[in-house]
């Protein structure tokens, strides 16, 4: 039997870090087999490569990227079928880029948007190749993470929550989501791991669609 | 993605409820009844698991156990 494809494919474009120049890249949606194969062949050695480098150059364990022990398939399993998840993939050069799964059913904490419909980000994640890591190695393609946020984002609206979005982020993306995304921080949550949580509220989300990813 | 179409006839009451609702959340009808039915299979899910629905309030530290039909 022939795998499933995505239901919807929308070009988009990442940045080759190398040359400086924008590459043709594809949005997948929802997450399918093939990139799930791609997680398990292609993203799990690189990952176990860069944790090694980690390792040996003496990096304490609390700075390697949490979300290493991610497991997408099993996340993909859980959400099978459930109306208030969705997933994307960012596929470039027939490799997964990076992925995606989305809760429709939070709601907002920030007081001016306190519990209106939000899109929540529950897993984010880029193909290992595609990070900066504390050894200095630099990410093949830019961009993958913000063509996710926009796609949620455009959920939102599609969805009638009007751009909001929210998620909670991983220590070494706190950075991103506060600068580059300009999302309002809400502090360290204590009852999830006190990772700290963002929101976007449609001001802001709308910036961020301007700005382009 | 392929749509596809229903007729849903409401009571009076029930068309005024979603229309109250609609307008608190700042949402259309279509997509609030499209949450509604997202709760309700996540809600179901969840009790066929065995677990229990409860609203709690913590000032007073009351807890009631929602039941679903």
């Amino acid at each position: 039997m022939t795998p499933a494809g995505p239901k919807q494919i929308i070009p988009v474009a990442l940045l080759n870090v190398a040359s400086r120049s924008p590459v043709v890249a594809e949005l997948w949606k929802p997450i399918t087999e093939k990139n799930l194969a791609d997680w398990e062949v292609l993203w799990a050695p690189e990952t176990a490569g860069q944790l090694k480098v980690l390792h040996q150059a003496g990096i304490e364990r609390r700075l390697w990227p949490q979300s290493r022990k991610w497991d997408w398939r099993q996340k993909q399993e859980a959400f099978r079928g459930r109306l208030d998840n969705q997933s994307y993939a960012v596929m470039q050069g027939g490799e997964t880029q990076a992925m995606m799964i989305v809760d429709l059913s939070a709601r907002a904490r920030l007081d001016e948007q306190v519990r209106q419909h939000l899109v929540y980000i529950d897993f984010l994640e880029a193909a290992p190749w595609n990070r900066r890591t504390l050894t200095g190695g630099q990410p093949r393609f830019a961009g993958a993470g913000s063509i996710l946020l926009g796609a949620a984002i455009e959920l939102s609206l599609e969805q009638g929550f009007k751009g909001r979005i929210g998620l909670h982020s991983l220590p070494q993306s706190n950075d991103f989501y506060a600068n580059a995304c300009g999302m309002c921080d809400l502090g360290a949550d204590e009852n999830y791991s006190n990772l700290r949580y963002f929101e976007m509220t449609p001001e802001i989300a709308a910036k961020f669609l301007k700005k382009g990813a | 993605m392929s749509k596809r179409t229903m007729t849903l006839n409401l009571s009076d009451e029930e068309m005024d409820a979603l229309e109250v609702l609609a307008a608190k959340k700042d949402l259309s009808k279509t997509v609030l009844l499209r949450q509604a039915l997202r709760l309700y299979q996540r809600v179901e899910e969840r009790l066929e698991r065995g677990e229990t629905l409860f609203f709690e309030d913590e000032a007073r530290k009351q807890k009631a156990e929602i039941m679903m039909l």
